[in-house]
C-alpha cells in the first residue's frame, strides 16, 4: 500500500496544531492588552476645544487656585466648571482684543456658556463625589494628574475600575494633609507608610472592607 | 417475546468484521441516495435561521421579549436548557454506564447516545449565554484577569454552572471522539481503496478522515492505551453527569422558594435527565435504524433493551414524583403544599399533566412484554417521554416561581411568540448538527458490533506482494486471517530479541497486548491531573473569597467551602479527562500520519478484517529480515502473506 499522507505531512500537521494553539492564545493575550491600552481609553490625548485653555499658563505659572474656576468641588459631587464671568474676571481687562478669545467674548454678549469637550468621563452608573474625595485627602493629581503641567487638557488615566478600586482597597497610600490636595506635584513622602494610617483615621475614612462595597460606587 | 429475552442473538446472525464495515462505512461515503437528507437539512437549516433571527431580536430588544417577569424570572429559557442539558447527560450516562458494565448489546445504542450527548450540550450551550441580560458580556462570568479587580461569585449557581457545562462539553466530546476514532480510521481505510479501484493515486476524502483519525493503526499498543482511555472518560463522564445534574437540583435548593427543598431533588433531578435521555435516544435509534436500514445491526433486542429501560427510568421517576408528593402532604408546610397544589391544579396544570400522561402512562405499556420489540411504539413513547420531561421542568420552575409566599408578589407568565421561536431554533441546532453527524460518521460503532461477531471475512486471501523496490527495509510483516493466529505469531516473534513487535487488529486483543508484554493503564495522570485541577479551582475559590475578594453577601462564612464543591468536582473531572486524552495522544504518538507501517501491503484491512504482526528492529538501521521470515514460515498457522516492508 501507498503512504497517504507525504513524509513531511506530520511536520505539517504537527506546526499547523502548534501555530493555531500558541495563536489563539497570543491573540487572547494581544486583544485584550489592546482592549485595556491607554491608547484605547485616550490617555495622554487633549481634545479639540473651542478655546485653547492651558491649565499650565493659568495655574501653573500665574498660580490660579482650581477653587477659583472650580467652585463647587469642596462642597458638591460635580466640580463645577466656570461660567464665562469667570473668565471675564481677567479677561475683561487684558487681551481684551485677542482673536484667541473671541469664543469666550461671544458667549458673554450671546449668553450662551462654552461647549466645552469632555476630557474625562466615568459611566453614569457610577457615582462619584469631588467633595467627599478632596475633603478627605485625596488630591487631585491622584486622579487628573500634573494638570499644572499640562499645555492642552487631557486624559491622565484611565479611569478603569480597577483604578478606583486599587486606591479604595488602601486608601492609606495616597492620602494627604489638607495643605497638600491642591499640590499638583505631589509624591507619597517617606513617611507615608506611618504618616498615611494616620490620616486615614484623622480623615474617619472607612476601612477597606466597606470602601469596596458596591454601593459606595454603584446604588 | 423471545425476541427480548437474552438468549437471542443480538445482532442478526452471518454477519463478518468485512460486512459490518462495508455496511456503516458505505452508508457514509456513497454518492447517492441523500436526498431525503438534503430535505431534513433544509428544515434544520431553515429552524437555524429562525434561531439566528430570535437572537437577533433577543440583542435588540432584550429579554423583555420573553415571557420572564418578576418573580417568574426564569421561564422558558432555563427550562430549556436543563431539558436540553438533561437529554445530554442521559446520553453520556447510558453510553458510560453500560461501557464500564460491559453490556455487550452497548455497541449498537453507544455511538448515537454519544453524539447525541454531545450535540444536546451544544444546544444547551446556547442558553446560558443568551439568557443573561448582556450575552456579549458572557466571559464576565469566568474567572480571568479583568479590568474591574473583581471575581467571579463563586458562591453563585450561575459560575457552577458555567464550569459545569464547560467540563460536561469537554467530557462528552472527548468520549464521542474517542470512541470515534478507530472508525474514522476505517472510514480513511475505505475511502482509499475506493479511490485506488477507481484508478486514483489519492483521496481528499481519505486525506481529511486521515487527519481526523490521527494516524490511528489499529496496533495493539493503540488499543491498548485507546481502551484505558475510553473507559477512564466513561468514568469521568458518568462522575459530571452526577455533579451537574445534582448541581443544577442545589441551585433551587439554594432559593427560599417553596417546593424546591426536598431531600428527593437530585435524584429528582438525575432520573428525569435519564428518562429524557433514553426517549430521546430511543427516538434517534428507531429514525437510524428505519432510513439507513441498519435493522440487522440493530435489532429488536436492541429495541427491547431501551423499552425496558424506558420502563425502569418511568417507574423511577414515578416513584420520584409521589415520593415528593408524600413527603410535602406529610411535611405539612402550608407554602410547601400550596406549591404542590398550584403544580397539579394552577394556570400551569397542563404541564404537570403533560408529565403524568405522556411521561409517567406511555411507558407503562411496556410492561406487557409484546409492546416491548417494536420500534414504532419504541418511537412514540420515547418522544413522549422526552417531551413529558420539558413538561417537568416548566411546571418545577414556572409553578413555584409565580407564587412564592407572598400573595402581592404572584405574577403570572405565558410563553411569548419568541420563546417559541427561539426553542424551535435550538431545535433546529440539534436537528444541523444531528445531520452533518449522520452524513458524516458511521452512525453505529463498528467496533461494539465486531465485538459480537467471529467470522472476520469472506475468504482468506492474503494481500498481492510489495513490488520490487530498493528502499532500506522497515521489517517483515504478517498478514492473518484471525486473531488466534496473530497472537501466535507475535508470541513465537517476541522470543528474538533483534525485534521489536508490533500486531495490528481491527479490535481491541487482550490476549495480544499481554503477549507484547504490555501492562495496566495509566490511570496515575488522571488522578493526579484531576486532583491537580481540582486543588487548583477548590483554592482558588477559598483564596478569591477568603483573601482577595471577601464581599458579604447576605451574611454568609468567608470560607463557605460547600458552595465550592460543585466547581471543584467537575472541574477535576475535566482535567483528569484532558489528561487521559492527552496522554493517550502523546504515548501512542499521536497525530502521525506518515508512518512505515502504513507501507505494509494490505493494511487497509488492519481497520476491516485482517491481523498483521510486524517484526521490525529494536536498534534503527540494523535490521536482518532473514531470522523473522524463518519465523513467519515455521509457525503452526501460518500468514497468508509474509512480505518485507520498506520504510
Amino acid at each position: 500500500m501507498r503512504q497517504l499522507f507525504a513524509p513531511g505531512a506530520d511536520a505539517i500537521l504537527r506546526l499547523a496544531l502548534l501555530v493555531v494553539s500558541v495563536g489563539a492564545l497570543v491573540f487572547l493575550v494581544v486583544v485584550g492588552a489592546v482592549a485595556n491600552s491607554d491608547y484605547v481609553y485616550g490617555v495622554g490625548v487633549a481634545p479639540k476645544q473651542p478655546v485653547p485653555f492651558s491649565h499650565k499658563h493659568h495655574s501653573g505659572e500665574l498660580g490660579l487656585d482650581c477653587r477659583y474656576c472650580h467652585t463647587s468641588v469642596t462642597h458638591l459631587a460635580n466640580a463645577g466648571m466656570p461660567p464665562t464671568y469667570t473668565c471675564m474676571t481677567c479677561h475683561s481687562q487684558i487681551w481684551t482684543g485677542a482673536p484667541m478669545l473671541a469664543p469666550v467674548r461671544d458667549s458673554l454678549a450671546n449668553n450662551q456658556p462654552l461647549q466645552w469637550s469632555r476630557v474625562n468621563h466615568i459611566p453614569e452608573y457610577v457615582y462619584f463625589n469631588h467633595a467627599l474625595h478632596v475633603t478627605k485627602g485625596i488630591g487631585c493629581s491622584s486622579c487628573h494628574g500634573a494638570i499644572t503641567s499640562m499645555q492642552m487638557t487631557a486624559r491622565a488615566k484611565s479611569f478603569q475600575m480597577q483604578f478606583c478600586i486599587t486606591c479604595h482597597r488602601n486608601p492609606a497610600a495616597n492620602v494627604r494633609t489638607p495643605d497638600q490636595v491642591w499640590n499638583m506635584n505631589w509624591t507619597p513622602p517617606a513617611d507615608q507608610a506611618t504618616k498615611g494610617p494616620e490620616l486615614v483615621a484623622q480623615y474617619h475614612i472607612r476601612n477597606a472592607a466597606q470602601l469596596t462595597d458596591c454601593s459606595i460606587c454603584h446604588r | 417475546m423471545s425476541v427480548t429475552t437474552s438468549d437471542a442473538p443480538i445482532i442478526k446472525p452471518g454477519q463478518t468484521y468485512d460486512s459490518i464495515g462495508d455496511t456503516l462505512t458505505g452508508i457514509v461515503l456513497r454518492r447517492h441516495g441523500w436526498g431525503r437528507w438534503w430535505l431534513a437539512m433544509a428544515v434544520a437549516v431553515a429552524l437555524l435561521g429562525l434561531l439566528v433571527v430570535s437572537l437577533g431580536f433577543l440583542f435588540l430588544y432584550g429579554t423583555a421579549i420573553w415571557g420572564n417577569n418578576i418573580p417568574v424570572t426564569w421561564a422558558l429559557d432555563i427550562v430549556s436548557y436543563d431539558w436540553w442539558i438533561g437529554i445530554a447527560c442521559g446520553g453520556v450516562l447510558v453510553s458510560g454506564v453500560f461501557l464500564l458494565l460491559g453490556v455487550e448489546w452497548r455497541g449498537a445504542l453507544n455511538r448515537i447516545a454519544e453524539a447525541m450527548a454531545l450535540i444536546a450540550a451544544a444546544a444547551a450551550a446556547v442558553y446560558p449565554i443568551i439568557h443573561l441580560g448582556r450575552p456579549w458580556f458572557f466571559y464576565w462570568n469566568l474567572p480571568y484577569p479583568n479590568s474591574f479587580l473583581l471575581w467571579p461569585q463563586f458562591r453563585s449557581p450561575l459560575y457552577w454552572d458555567a464550569i459545569d457545562i464547560m467540563s460536561f462539553l469537554g467530557l462528552a466530546a472527548g468520549l464521542f471522539y474517542v470512541g470515534l476514532l478507530p472508525d474514522i480510521a476505517s472510514l480513511r481505510d475505505r475511502a482509499y481503496e475506493r479511490a485506488r479501484v477507481e484508478g486514483r493515486d489519492n483521496s481528499l476524502t481519505a486525506q481529511l478522515y486521515g487527519i481526523a483519525a490521527l494516524g490511528w493503526r489499529g496496533s495493539i499498543v493503540h488499543w491498548h492505551r485507546w481502551r484505558h482511555a475510553y473507559r477512564g472518560l466513561a468514568v469521568l463522564g458518568v462522575l459530571v453527569v452526577v455533579a451537574l445534574q445534582t448541581g443544577a437540583s442545589v441551585m433551587f435548593a439554594g432559593t427560599v422558594e417553596p417546593g424546591w427543598h426536598d431531600t428527593m431533588l437530585p435524584v429528582t433531578y438525575l432520573a428525569g435527565a435519564v428518562f429524557a435521555g433514553v426517549g430521546m435516544l430511543s427516538v434517534l435509534t428507531v429514525i437510524i435504524r428505519h432510513v439507513f436500514a441498519l435493522e440487522a445491526l440493530i435489532t429488536e433486542r436492541h429495541v427491547g433493551v431501551l423499552a425496558c429501560l424506558l420502563l425502569m427510568l418511568c417507574a423511577a421517576n414515578i416513584y420520584c414524583e409521589l415520593a415528593t408528593d408524600f413527603t410535602t402532604l406529610l411535611g405539612g408546610d402550608p407554602a410547601d403544599i400550596a406549591a404542590l397544589g398550584r403544580r397539579a391544579g394552577g394556570p400551569v396544570a397542563w404541564s404537570y399533566w403533560m408529565l403524568v400522561t405522556a411521561g409517567f402512562l406511555p411507558a407503562l405499556l411496556f410492561l406487557i412484554p409484546s409492546f416491548r420489540a417494536r420500534p414504532g411504539i419504541l418511537a412514540w413513547v420515547g418522544g413522549a417521554a422526552a417531551a413529558a420531561i420539558w413538561g417537568d421542568h416548566y411546571m418545577l420552575i414556572v409553578a413555584t416561581l409565580q407564587h412564592d409566599y407572598l400573595p402581592s408578589a404572584a405574577q403570572a407568565t405565558h410563553i411569548t411568540f419568541f420563546e417559541w421561536t427561539t426553542f424551535a431554533g435550538s431545535t433546529g441546532l440539534f436537528l444541523f448538527l444531528l445531520l452533518l453527524f449522520m452524513r458524516l460518521l458511521p452512525v453505529v460503532s463498528m467496533l461494539g458490533e465486531r465485538g459480537l461477531v467471529t467470522r472476520t471475512g469472506a475468504g482468506p486471501d492474503g494481500s498481492p506482494p510489495w513490488p520490487a523496490h530498493d528502499a532500506p527495509l522497515w521489517g517483515v510483516a504478517g498478514e492473518f486471517a484471525d486473531a488466534h493466529a496473530m497472537v501466535a505469531a507475535a508470541r513465537v516473534l517476541r522470543r528474538d530479541p533483534r525485534y521489536r513487535i508490533d500486531a495490528y487488529s481491527p479490535v481491541p486483543n487482550l490476549a495480544a497486548a499481554s503477549a507484547l508484554g504490555m501492562g495496566a493503564g495509566h490511570a496515575n495522570w488522571a488522578w493526579a491531573a484531576g486532583v491537580a485541577g481540582g486543588a487548583a479551582m477548590f483554592g482558588m475559590c477559598m483564596y478569591a473569597t477568603g483573601y482577595d475578594y471577601v464581599f458579604d453577601i447576605g451574611g454568609r462564612p468567608r470560607f463557605s467551602w460547600p458552595a465550592f464543591l460543585v466547581p471543584t468536582a467537575s472541574f477535576a473531572c475535566l482535567c483528569a479527562g484532558m489528561a487521559v486524552v492527552a496522554a493517550m495522544l502523546v504515548q501512542n504518538r499521536f497525530p502521525r500520519l506518515n508512518h512505515p507501517a502504513f507501507n505494509i501491503p494490505g493494511i487497509c484491512r488492519a481497520t476491516q478484517d485482517r491481523f498483521f504482526v510486524v517484526a521490525h528492529a529494536r536498534i534503527e538501521g540494523d535490521f536482518d529480515p532473514a531470522p523473522a521470515e524463518r519465523a513467519f514460515a515455521g509457525l503452526d498457522a501460518p500468514a497468508l502473506t509474509v512480505t518485507r516492508v520498506p520504510r
